[in-house]
Order: C-alpha cells, then structure tokens, then sequence
C-alpha cells in the first residue's frame, strides 16, 4: 500500500467561501464586460498579496497586489475563478460580476493529512505512533555543504552530527541516533527510495534531489530486523508531479575557509622554547645552550631570511579561501498516466591547499518515471549515477596537516631563491599538497537502479500486491603515481644548495592501482491490504526481501618507472621484485519476511504491530535467523469530543507509545570458525644466499561458534501537541535495553593464556571473536517546541533538544580493575586520566605533593585519587563525558516578508570532552596557547601551561601521564546555517518568461562559540592533526522555467 | 477469483524463492582457510608452523615492515637504548627506562614481551597438538615437533630473562571458552623451574632437529645448532648471579656442546661486514629479511641528521670509553683518569681504538658516505648547526654497527632494512664459554671434554682477522680474567641485546646503569678541536627493582590482583 499511497496526490476538499451580497442576482447579458475584481484574505482576514488567480477556462488571470486586491478582464465564457496560493487550499469559486468578490483561502489542510515517509510505505503524520522525524528536502538544500550528512546537524532532535574533518570528498559527518548505545558499531542503516543499505549511501546524494529524509529513532525501525538498532535514515527521492513540465535551475557558488586553525609558535619564540628544553636538562649550560640571543633576536626581525626565517607553515600551505561550486537542473512534470523527475547536478569542491592538488568533482544524474498502465497497474522506474572524482596529492591530509604543525617556524618552505626545503624531516607541506609527488586519482561510479510495480489486485478491494527489484553498483578505482622530486638543504659553510630526491620508491616512479567493485542486488514482493470499514481504517502487508552484497577487490603495483611520464601498470620496472599484487572477494546474503498490521478507529485510537524475521549470513546455521517484532498504540486526546468541549486549547493531542526489539549485526563475518590467512611478509628463509620469503599461514581469528546479532529493546513514550494555532510540540522519553553486544574480549584476557589480540591499526582484526556480551542502558529525553505565524510577515521559531545517556551495564573488563577505574556503571567512551590539580612552581611544591618519579617544577601536579601518598595508574580516575556529546540541541529561526526570506539554524552540544596532547617538543611546534603561557623558570614564573620538553607524548605532564588537562570541553554552540533569499517580484519576470526567480545567499559553520582554544570542538583527533572543519559562505540563485 | 489465484500464485511464488535461496546464507570464504584445514593439510600447517618464528606486534612503533621476532630486533628504537651503549634521540617510551620511571603501567617499549611470548607459546602448543593427529612422515614430524619445541623454548627464554619467575603451562592450549582465571595461569613458578623446562625441551628439540639446512629444511630454520646455542645461552643466564639456578659447570658443558659440533667458525670478512651478510658461517641462527619483508630502513633511523638522517640510536660515551686502545691496554683507569700508559690521546680520543670501535660507532671525523662526519660546533654538519637540527645526536655520537653504506639513507623506503638479525652467533658461544669456563674452571684450564681453555676461546674473538687485538696472556686471575670477559662481550656483542641481560645476571647494573649517559662536546676552533664530556641524557636512574621488569598493570588487573608482580613494583 505504500507504494499506491506515495504514488497519489492528495486530493483535496474544495471549500469556496465567497461572501456577495447579490450572489443571487440574474446576470444579463451586457455588452461591456466589467472587471472581475475582489479580495483575498487569509483564514483571518488579512488580505493575501501575490495569490494566483485565473479563470477556469484558462482565458485570462493575474495575481493578487499588495492589498490583496485582484481586478481581471475576463470574457463572459469564463464563469469560474481558480484561486491557489501555496500554503494554501486552491479554490474554485464562481464569478460574481460588478461585485467586490471577498475570497477567504483556507489553510492547506495537508497539515493535518501531510505523510510521512516510514519503513515500507507512508503514514498520515497525525496518527504516527513512533518517534520519527522527518527533515524536507527544502530545509537541506539551505545549507551549502555538499556532503548531505552535513546538513542535518541541528535540524532534527535525537539525532547527534559531528562533523569530523572537512577534506573534500571526505567531508562526512557521523551520525548517531539517540547517542552511542553500545561498545560495538553506531552506524546507522540509510535507506533510499526503499533499498536498505543501497550502495552510494546517504552522503553524496544530490541534495537537490532529495524529497525528504525521515528517520526512525524507535521501535517503529524494528521493521529493518537485524540491522535497526542504531535506528534508520530514510531518503525519498523526489518524482515528477501532474502539470505542466517545471523546469529547475539552481547554481551555487561558495567560499570556503577552516572553521579554525592552531596559531602556532613564531620561530624567536620556538627558539627560546628549545633553549628551555636545553636549559632543563642541564641547568648549568645555562639559557642560551641551543640559540643565542643574537640568533633569537634574527627570527625575530627576519633580517636573515636565509638562515633565520620566521615561517607561518599554515599560512604558506593554505590558501584564505577555496572555491566550490554546485549546479542543478532539473525538469518533473507528467500527464495523468505518466510522471517524471529528471536532475542532472555538478559539484565541484576545492582543497584549501595552495596549488593544492585536492580536488572533488561530482556530477550526477536521476531520473524517476512512474507510469500508470492500467487502472490498476502501476510501475516506475528510478535510474540513478553518479561520478566522483577525487583527486588528492600523495600525502594523506592528516600527513600534511601533522607536517603543518610539526615543520618548525625556524625552517623556511622555500629558500630566499625559490628552492623548496626539506621541511620537517624531508616532508615539506607547502609542497606536499601540491602535485610535485605525484597524485592520487580516485574516481567512483555508483549506480542505483529500482523498478518498481504494484497492482491492485481486483475482487478485494483494497488488495494489491508491489515489489521491487534494486541493482546497485560502484566501482571505485584509485590510482596512485608517485613520483620522486626535489627538496634542498642549505650548507651555509660552502653557500650550496644541496638537493635531495623525495618521493616515488627507488629515487623512480612507482604506480600503485586499485579496484573495488561492490555490487548489491535488493529483491522485495509485498501483499498489501488497506481499507476503510466505516470508522475502521486497516492498513496491513506481509513481503519477503532479500538482497545479496558481493565485493571484488585487486591492486597491482609496479615500481621502478623508467619516466615520470609514464603513469601506466605496462610502463615499469621489470625485475621481478617490480611487481606486486593482491586482491580478494566478500559476499553478505540476506533474507527477510517482513510484516506489519495497523489498525486505527477515527484516526483517534491507533495501533500498530510489526515483524521481521531476519536471516544473515553472517552468522552461522542455526543462529542466522532473528525475529524483530515490535508494537505501539497512540491516542489522540484532541478526537474525542469531551476533550474537544472541554479544552479548546489544544488543536491536536495525541499520546503515543512504543516498544520493540531490534537487532545489529554490524560485525565482520566468519568468526563463527578459526580464521587462518596466508601471510605475504611471514617468515624469510635462505636459498642459495637468497632471502626468500616463504608461504606462511597465520591465525587471525579464534571462533565464536555462537555468533548472532546483538539485541536493542527500545521504549518509547512520546507526546504530540498542536496549541494555540500556531505552536507544535513534542516531548518523548525513550529507553534502551542493549544486550548480546558483539564486542571483543581483551582487557579481561591474561596474557599467559596466550590469547593476545595484536596492535590495533586498519589493517589488523582483533585475535577474539566479536562475542555477545556486552550489555549497555541508554535513556534520555528529546523534545521540540516551534512557533510558526504566517501571513504577510510570516516567522517561525522551532528549539530542539536530545539529552542521551548511556551506562554500561556490562563491558569486557579486567577481574582487577578498580572500582572508580571502571566503565562499568559510566556512560560509554569516558577518559580514563591523571587529574591535574596545579602546577608545580618551586621546589617547594615539589617537595609538598606526591609526584611521579623525574617530575620537576614546571611539571603538572597529579591528584592523589587513591591517597596512598604516591602517583600511580591507580590515581587515574574515569572522566565524565566522552567525545559523543550527551547534550545536543539546536534551534532555527525562519521569516519571511514580501519577497525576502531568512532562515537561521543554530546547533550545539554540551557533556562532551575531547582529549588533544600536540605533538609538540623538538619533534614538533607548539600551539601558541602553550608556547605563550609555558611554566619555565626563568622566563615565564607565572605561567598557566606546564613546562615545554622534547616530546609532549612522552612528556611526564603528556603522554606518559595522560591528564585531564589537556582534556577539553568541546560544547560549542554554532551558527551552522544561515540563509538569505530575496524572490524576484513576478512583474520583473513576466517578459524574461520566466517563472521565478530566488536569488540567496548562506553560510555554513558562520560561527562558533565554545571554550576551545586551538582547534575546531567537533575534530576528534588525539593529535589535532585532521583537514579543519570548513566555514562556507555561498551565493546562489534558483531559476524555475 | 482472479484474485485469489493470483494471490495463491504469488505466495507459491515467494515460498519457491525462499526455499531456494535459503542456501544462499552459506558462504564459503575465499580468502581464509579452515580450522579443518589446517588439521588436515601438512603443507598448510607446515606454513603455520614457520610462520611460528614471528610474533604478533602488540605496540605501536614495533614491527615496521615486518612482525616482530624474538627479542626486540631491528626496530626504532633498538634494545640497547635501554643500556649504556645507546639513547634513542626521539625518546619512543625508552627514556622512562634509562631514567628509572619504568612501572607496570608505564613499561615504555618493554612491556610487550610478556603477552607475545606467551602468544607463541600457545600457538606452537595448538600446532604440537595438531601435529599428533596429522598424517605426516615420522621423520618429518619429529623434526617439526623439534621445531616448535625450541620456538617455544625460545619463547620461554625471552620471558625468563625479562621477568624472572615465570608461568609455565606445558601443552596446555587455552580455548576462549576455558576458564580464563584458572589459577594455573598467574602461578609463577621459581626461576630454576623455568630453566630446567627450557633445557629439557632444548634437549629434546636439539635431538630431533637437522644438523644442516637442506632443500626441505630451509636456512632460517632452527637446527640442532640453533637449540644447543640457546640451551648454551640460557644455561650461562641461570649460572650467573642474579639467577643462581644452576652451576658453571653446566654452562661450559653447553657451550662446548655447540663448539663440538664442528660447524661455526669465526667470520673472516671484517667486524663491520659480518652484519651485513646473509650467509655466513658464524651463523647459528637468524632472522633474514628481504624486500617486502624488510625491517627498519636503519640508515635513515640512525643516520646523523646532516645526512638527513633521524639520529635514532646513538652510542653513549660510556660505551666510547670502554674501547681498548689497539694495543689491548683501556685508555682509562678504573677511577676514570687517563690510563698515560695506554696511549690515550685525549686530544685525538679516536685514533688507535680497538678497529671494532669504527666499526660499530660513527665519530667525528669518521668518513661515512662520502665525507667525513662533522658533529663539531660551530658549523658541524651532523651538529645542532647543521639541518633538521633537532635530529641530531645528544650524545655526539652515531650508529655505525648495522649500517649498510649501499643502502640508501635519503628516501629508503621499501629499498633497505634487508640486514640479518642474528640470534646466535659463533662469537657469542665461544665468549659463553670463556665466561663459564673461567668461573668453573679458571682461565687457563681446559675443562674436560673441551678443546680449549677460556682464554683461547677468548682470544680466538681477539685476534679474529680484522679485529687482530692483542691476546690476552697467560696468568690472568680468575678476577682479572671474569674483566676480560665482561670487556669481550660488551664490545663484540655491542646494540645485539646482550647488554641489558649481562649488567642484570652479574648483578653490576646498579654501577654501569647508575652512570649518567654521558656524550661528547666537541668544539671546533680553528683546525683545533677540543672535546668536553656531556651529559646527554638527564636524570639515569637504575633500582634494585629494575633488575626484573615489571610484569604489566594489565596482566595483573586481568588475573585479579593474584598474579605475583616482581618485587618494588
């Protein structure tokens, strides 16, 4: 039924209202025509500019003017006026002439009929009766982020966006419903157009395209089974509508800038920092042990620029602001059998380097037909691809970002005569970025195929069966050339250059390529009932889904290139240690039954079942399959008439619940046997004098022959209001029981066992087995409140706000672990650290509180949890918050006069802590923060930082004593999108034949206020080392034909 | 009733692709093997069983090309920046040891030699178990299970001499679904339990390994050489003083059990040379490494910065110091003044070393790729003066032992770090027995069944050609001899992780380790150089307690507080 129900128009009741005080008066035939002429008001009286009105015969109409007033000349063969205006009911109502005709518009009841995009199929929004919130594709096109996940933050409660890094083609947000749940996988299961985890997923669609996003935060998402417990993002694509064809244009242009960078230590300020370092480890050389005063006083004044510079690394790499660039075209129309949506869309982004080599381009196309082939019939088709680009120097962002903070203000990125040095250690940032070593070119085609039918099926009435068969596929290709080039050292004593090669492998060039081709092939037959028994309303179904994943993956490398011209696998070395290979293949299957029964009387009480059986074959025989069921009610208050009489206050009442199981597989699959792989750089033997490496097998993986999905129980209370004609609210409690969590033993493992899982990188997988172990509690609160007030200056004001917190019920933890260590009974992802509690200024102090062997004055004091009168690992306590906020919340403000229009959208957090130690010392600069306000003894006695030292990761006040003084609170509270249109007035348009015209300019990430100093509060990097969140400030136009 | 049929069709429909696709959720993996097959293939398990030789990484900045081995090996920082012959420039977690800060929750970079050696363990458990069920020639089987009995040994080895008391578990192979807190697993038994395991089933193991490396038992492989090597080893340890598990006499007999095999014999190529060949007949057991299975590129880890180098590993003056003047005499006296008599020319401290100081250490002034290394002040290239100066040596020193000159320094990657790393050589055997030979029997007697007295094993080190040291004469004190001893081992077995186990078992760490970590200020004025001591590591420290490590917070957390934690900790 969903289908046939997303696929029909609303009709709607025609309401004419028309007040004439001679409506029945005869018409006679007169020879002059006089005008048509009238008012329109809105619901209250207040006279509507801009209203469209014409006759029905189609022979003549115009628009309404400032006063509401219209004045048409229409023949006498035209005998009905249509009157619409968006927001509005359209009227039909008869002409009266010689007569001030007063027409009052109604409010568009859609409103109160408006639906909902839910898992397989639609529902009225006013008897929903889980908690699922729904964003319009209107609302994320305000924002000139690219990257879609980027335009949620703030827009939607119970819904937590952090934005991670800005690179282009890498600008995702994460996404967590509701906070973290559990120990194992947050992610959250996105659904397009019905296809459940279809490949290409949610971040790089069109925004233009885009319908609306719905997602499911409850129950009601149990009907995706064993993949919904971190709830579900549902994305509707738009489709063609009845009428004449509407032709769409919007372009966009944008500046984009970081949010925020680290102000470094200048080169005089880094040079005396390094004497303090000097001077530390042996007093008696004294200050000036590295740099003397002279050579100090030279990066200070830059009057050697050759052998004293004073660099800005971030300033010689970066550029004030990088160019991005949308484009959108779109045409949808249809007549009554055939509608259509076509888009074709461009994005162009690029990197912040200077002569960066970064660059993301993407163009893509949809196109959704849906056709009516009978009466009963029904099929459509939605075909949509897209090519990303992206293209990238052969340092990684964090490599030229870690350079950026490390390379010294001391070192020049380029000599006086234009020569690039070699930086920090033969890595040079300016030219990193740059493509002097080569590129990294890394297309990806997604493609996304859906054919869809549904037929009534005739003799029951309200009974048809749809289905869907989905093809999805990608293919990313990533080719890397790198190629050796030239950096240079300075021999002050014999005044030469010397140059040095970076880059490529062997001093030549070597090409590296990868394929991964990943296909996914969804399959989904549904029956359908829905029909109406008087008062009675049934709505049910019962399908089968299947779907079948499969991943191709090789590379092949070949060093040695004769010529940097010659990027091609053919082109290379030919010793047989100038090739290299590799690949493999993965495959996921998944059945599913999936059911749901709902039941309404009046619209007033509500109730709803669902199931899904759920088979993977992630898991082993016997443990494949789930059962995910789930129920909820909903009264609406406001229905039953002695509420009605009674309280007048309350437009819409309606009280809901929910409660169900849902599952999580997110887990690698085969652990259910021992895992051996052969290993390509094992064991080395000798033959003939010859290393050779020898075919060596390794256990990667013990088995958990038990494997299965991990369980979420989530309740749900929620209430829904509608007040005083203009406020809507809702407030909903919600509660999650996880349990059977797929974690990983480790903490709990002795060694001696042997039983170790190795050092975790990307490329290892945990010895253990995900087993169902873990057991986490989350509850909370959601709610939001909005305002909207239409008519000639219409504005709105909406708050939302999440309060999510998560307590570890059970955790793989050691038998010994101290009870204030534990993360059991604390909320998921805290710290555990040193408290610090001062700074130890004098020898005095020193002698006064428990330190850690080697501390010195300069150097953090640690609190003596425990008090056993020394500094242990058993004085480190849990911190409060982890860096997933518990808070989070937002609020817009919209407002619209005449043609002019502005929406503003605040977001923020707060409960949230992020730990960032820089790497700092000899091995790096420092932050200004703390180059300024150090503690050393001679030259800063009051300052507020500890002292500086060789490597702040190994420092006694860093990395060797993790503290909470390098812990941050990031709450911020950001301005993430504001927007300001103007819409060209129609009598400007009418001879451009243009339908119109809205000229606006936005802005993302405008600005934020939080207590972090040095870098952006949403990175989640350790070091700080991450491409910086972006600020983009856009102009734009949308043209309709 | 169209309907209906159309209805019942389609439910047939959906049962028929149901039923058939029910398999569909049986997926063969093509990328890994079964348990199934490992127990039943000899080829495979016989590639999981080589694969035995290394161990999991279990530490950031370990394992750089390849997982690491036993010991620590070539990596960032090499053990002996835990002595007093190197400190690592970049610090990397080793500083906390040199500086006494060493805890069970901080062990810096030693404190994953518990839990991968007991990870080996268990695995060559899992595969001697296999091994008994798996159809394979006898031959072969025994030699297999010799195989896996010395890894295990060498495992054993590894924590023993790091810790002390260890847990000893047999065959036992733990499952995740055993009981995990099986008191069995934190019950450490006494050091001479932990011996006398090892040598048993180095006995064994050495009876059924191969004598030679064959077509079918590749070189890298272990053979009987390599076990009673260990057993020599681990024989030595337990006689010494800080053991006490087992006498002197053993220990000769175990090194002369590795003499009489008549297969090792000195290299002849050159001190430097001998690190950095494959084949080589001082060999007795080795680690090989190669392209794509390379490990650290040393060169550019160790290299002084003026080369572009990162100044990773770099001598100590205290280690400078020990050098002999090529006449055999020490240019300094026990008090630390100028020996007059040796020819020590504190003016020129380089000049008439004993040759294998060039060979392990780059000086100032010694040639190294071209010119001559220059960590003088003002001006020096390899100094603060010259570029990347926060590379450059503390200690004014630079690693030389290892270093391959054809090797590229500047953008190695993937092209070097192919060095063996010898586990046993020929020297170390012999110096085993000049040790324990001295101790049992003095310096000058030839021990019964052996060849030679201690101070002809020792001399034939000395006068290796190359090395060409005068020998020690005759009439040495057993005192004056056990000096000797100590001097050979710290010089010809210098950066091969001898030191940090040789200060501990005689029990002198408390002096050596005491010393502060001193380099060299040289400054340049004119062609006139003068050399001024430094301390280039601050803060030295060495305690009691030290002398085993402390076993890591982790193990004792996860054993609930009742594993035994070394004492002081």
């Amino acid at each position: 039924m969903a289908l046939a129900t997303a696929y029909a128009l609303i009709t709607q009741d025609v309401q004419a209202a028309v007040f004439s005080a001679n409506a029945e008066k005869e018409q006679t035939e007169e020879k002059q025509q006089a005008p048509v002429v009238g008012t329109v008001v809105d619901e209250n009286g207040t006279p509507l500019p801009g209203v469209s009105v014409r006759g029905k015969g189609g022979q003549g109409g115009g628009t309404t003017d400032a006063q509401g007033k219209f004045s048409l000349q229409l023949p006498s063969t035209e005998v009905t006026l249509i009157i619409s205006y968006v927001g509005y009911l359209t009227q039909e109502v008869p002409i009266v002439r010689n007569q001030v005709m007063q027409v009052r518009l109604q409010p568009d009841a859609q409103a109160l009929n408006e639906v909902v995009v839910v898992g397989y199929g639609t529902q009225k929004k006013a008897t929903i009766t889980g908690s699922i919130s729904e964003v319009k594709g209107a609302d994320v096109v305000k924002s000139p982020q690219p990257n879609v996940s980027n335009s949620l933050a703030g827009r939607i409660s119970g819904v937590i966006i952090n934005n991670r890094s800005g690179e282009p083609g890498y600008d995702g947000s994460s996404i967590t419903i509701r906070g973290q749940a559990t120990t194992g996988s947050n992610d959250v299961l996105v659904v397009v157009d019905g296809v459940p985890g279809q490949i290409g997923g949610l971040e790089r669609l069109d925004p233009n395209d885009i319908e609306s996003i719905s997602v499911l935060k409850d129950a009601s998402a149990a009907i995706y089974g064993n993949r919904a417990a971190n709830g579900v993002i549902l994305v509707t694509t738009k489709r063609g509508k009845k009428g004449k064809p509407t032709i769409n244009y919007t372009g966009n242009q944008g500046f984009s800038s970081p949010t925020r960078l680290p102000k470094m230590a200048d080169a005089a300020t880094y040079a005396t920092l390094m004497n303090e370092i000097a001077y530390d480890a042996n007093p008696n050389g004294g200050m000036n042990q590295t740099y003397t005063e002279e050579q100090i006083q030279k990066f200070r004044d830059g009057s050697d620029p050759l052998l004293y510079p004073n660099t800005d690394w971030a300033a010689v790499t970066l550029k004030n602001t990088a160019l991005q660039s949308q484009h959108n075209l779109s045409v949808s129309g249809g007549s009554e059998d055939v509608q259509y949506f076509l888009s074709t869309g461009m994005i162009n982004q690029d990197g912040i380097y200077k002569d960066g080599a970064t660059k993301y381009k993407q163009y893509n196309f949809r196109s959704n037909v849906d056709a009516q082939i009978n009466s009963r019939l029904k099929i459509g088709l939605s075909l949509s691809g897209r090519q990303e680009n992206r293209k990238y120097p052969i340092a990684s962002a964090g490599d030229i970002f870690r350079s950026i903070y490390r390379a010294k203000p001391i070192v020049s990125a380029y000599f006086p005569n234009g020569l690039p040095t070699t930086g920090i250690e033969n890595a040079n940032p300016a030219v990193m970025v740059t493509d002097m070593a080569g590129t990294v070119d890394n297309p990806k085609q997604v493609f996304n195929g859906i054919l869809r039918g549904s037929y009534k099926i005739p003799g029951v009435e309200g009974l048809s069966v749809d289905g869907f068969l989905a093809i999805d596929k990608s293919n990313t290709f990533q080719k890397t050339f790198s190629v050796p080039y030239l950096l240079y050292s300075y021999d002050a004593s014999s005044d030469t250059y010397n140059s040095v090669i970076v880059g490529g492998n062997n001093n030549a060039a070597t090409l590296t390529e990868s394929h991964t081709n990943e296909s996914l092939i969804t399959s989904n037959v549904k029956l359908n009932f829905e029909r109406d028994f008087g008062l009675h309303h049934l709505n049910a179904f019962v399908g089968y889904e299947q779907s079948k994943s499969h991943l191709e993956y090789f590379d092949a490398q070949r060093f040695n290139y004769l010529s940097t011209l010659l990027p091609e696998l053919s082109q290379g070395g030919s010793a047989a240690t100038d090739y290299l290979n590799s690949g493999y293949s993965t495959n996921y299957n998944r059945q599913s039954i999936i059911s749901r029964v709902a039941y309404t009387y009046d619209d007033k009480y509500i109730f709803e079942g669902q199931l899904r059986v759920d088979g993977s074959s992630i898991f082993p025989e016997g443990n494949r399959f789930g059962y995910f069921p789930s129920v909820s009610a909903g009264w609406r208050i406001s229905k039953e008439k002695w509420f009605k009489e009674k309280v007048t206050f309350f437009d819409d009442l309606k009280l809901r619940a929910s409660y169900g199981t849902l599952g999580n597989d997110n887990v690698d699959g085969f652990q259910y046997f021992d895992n051996y792989v052969l290993v390509g750089n094992g064991f080395v033997a000798l033959i003939d004098d010859n290393p050779v490496i020898q075919p060596n097998v390794n256990l990667v993986k013990l088995a958990n022959p038990d494997i299965t999905w991990e369980v979420s129980k989530k309740l749900d209370v929620g209430i829904n209001a509608a007040f005083l004609k203009h406020f809507t609210l809702e407030a909903i409690y919600f509660q999650q029981k996880r349990s059977d969590i797929l974690a990983t033993r480790n903490a709990s493992l002795p060694g001696s066992s042997g039983i170790v899982n190795p050092w975790e990188t990307d490329q290892t997988v945990p010895l253990v087995p995900s087993e169902n172990i873990g057991k986490v509690n989350n509850q909370g609160f959601e709610g939001s409140l909005s305002y909207q007030k239409s008519g000639n200056f219409s504005w709105g004001l909406s708050g939302n706000f999440t309060y999510a917190k998560s307590k570890i019920i059970f955790i793989d933890e050691a038998s010994g672990t101290l009870d204030y260590q534990r993360q059991t009974g604390r909320p998921l992802n805290t710290y555990l650290l040193y408290n610090t509690i001062g700074l130890f200024r004098s020898e005095a102090d020193l002698e006064q509180y428990p330190h850690v062997t080697g501390a010195q004055v300069g150097d953090l004091i640690y609190e003596d949890y425990n008090q056993d009168g020394q500094i242990t690992a058993d004085d480190q306590v849990r911190t409060p918050y982890g860096n997933i906020p518990q808070i989070t919340y937002g609020f817009s403000f919209n407002a619209s006069y005449k043609n002019i229009d502005l929406s503003l959208l605040f977001a923020g957090q707060a409960q949230v802590s992020q730990y960032v130690l820089p790497e700092s010392g000899t091995v790096g600069n420092f932050y200004s923060s703390w180059a300024d306000n150090r503690f050393n003894i001679v030259n800063n006695p009051d300052g507020t930082y500890p002292r500086v030292s060789e490597r702040a990761s190994s420092a006694i006040s860093g990395g060797l004593y993790n503290n909470t003084f390098w812990l941050n609170n990031s709450s911020f509270l950001r301005l993430k999108n504001v927007e300001l249109g103007y819409t060209i007035p129609k009598s400007f348009l009418d001879h451009l034949k243009l339908a119109s015209v809205r000229i606006y300019a936005n802005a993302f990430n405008l600005f934020t206020i939080t207590k972090v100093k040095d870098y952006d509060p949403e990175g989640s990097s350790g070091s700080g080392q991450f491409y910086p969140q972006q600020r983009i400030i856009n102009i734009g136009a949308s043209i309709k034909f | 009733m169209l309907s209906i049929k159309k209805y019942i069709i389609l439910t047939a429909l959906a049962l028929i692709t149901w039923a058939a696709c029910k398999k569909d959720l049986d997926i063969n993996p093509t990328d890994r093997i079964s348990t199934a097959s490992i127990e039943s293939d000899t080829v495979l398990l016989e590639a999981y069983i080589t694969n035995r030789y290394i161990g999991a990484r279990l530490q950031d900045k370990e394992g750089d090309g390849t997982d690491p081995g036993f010991g620590r090996g070539f990596e960032y920082a090499l053990w002996s920046s835990l002595t007093d012959e190197s400190m690592y420039t970049n610090d990397d977690a080793t500083w906390l040891i040199q500086r006494g800060q060493l805890s069970p929750e901080n062990t810096g970079i030693a404190g994953v030699l518990w839990a991968r050696s007991y990870r080996s363990i268990r695995e060559c458990n899992y595969a001697l178990h296999v091994l008994n069920t798996i159809d394979i020639s006898a031959r072969h089987k025994t030699q297999l299970q010799g195989e896996l009995q010395f890894i295990r040994a060498f495992r054993y080895h590894d924590l023993i001499r790091n810790y002390g008391k260890v847990v000893l578990l047999g065959d036992t192979v733990y499952d995740l679904s055993d009981d995990l807190q099986d008191p069995a697993l934190f019950d450490r038994k006494p050091i001479a339990d932990g011996i006398n395991y090892v040598v048993q089933q180095l006995t064994e193991a050495a009876e059924k390994l191969p004598l030679d490396n064959s077509g079918d038992w590749v070189q890298g492989r272990a053979t009987k050489g390599a076990a009673l090597a260990l057993k020599s080893r681990i024989l030595l340890y337990a006689a010494s003083p800080l053991y006490d598990a087992g006498t002197w006499e053993d220990a000769v007999e175990a090194a002369q059990e590795v003499i009489a095999l008549n297969k090792y014999s000195l290299y002849t190529g050159g001190y430097a040379n001998l690190f950095l060949i494959n084949d080589n007949p001082e060999t007795i057991f080795a680690r090989y490494y190669t392209k794509n299975a390379n490990h650290v590129h040393l060169e550019i880890a160790n290299g002084p910065n003026g080369y572009g180098g990162w100044g990773g590993n770099t001598p100590l003056q205290n280690l400078v110091d020990a050098y002999q003047m090529v006449n055999g005499m020490a240019p300094f006296n026990a008090d630390g003044s100028v020996n007059s008599a040796s020819g020590y020319d504190a003016a020129n401290p380089y000049a008439n070393r004993d040759p294998r100081f060039a060979a392990t250490i780059l000086y100032n002034g010694a040639t190294y790729r071209g010119r001559q290394v220059e960590t003088f002040t003002p001006g020096g290239k390899d100094s603060g003066d010259g570029t990347d100066n926060w590379n450059t040596s503390k200690t004014g020193y630079y690693l030389r032992k290892f270093i391959n000159e054809d090797y590229p320094l500047q953008n190695p990657w993937g092209n070097a770090g192919f060095q063996p790393w010898n586990y046993f050589r020929y020297a170390e055997i012999l110096l085993n027995f000049a040790e324990a030979a001295n101790e049992a029997y003095g310096p000058d007697v030839v021990p019964p069944n052996a060849t030679m007295s201690a101070r002809q094993a020792l001399n034939l080190i000395r006068s290796r050609p190359g090395v060409d040291m005068p020998e020690v004469p005759m009439g040495r004190s057993q005192t004056q001899f056990r000096e000797d001893v100590r001097y050979e081992r710290r010089i010809e077995l210098a950066f091969e992780e001898h030191r940090f186990y040789d200060v501990r078992r005689w029990k002198i760490a408390e002096q050596t380790e005491n010393v502060p970590a001193y380099g060299i200020t040289i400054t340049k004025s004119g062609d006139h150089l003068t050399y001024a001591q430094k301390e280039a590591l601050s803060g030295r420290l060495f305690l009691e307690k030290h002398y085993w490590l402390p076993i890591p917070r982790t193990e004792i957390l996860s054993s609930n507080n009742t594993l035994e934690q070394n004492p002081g900790y």
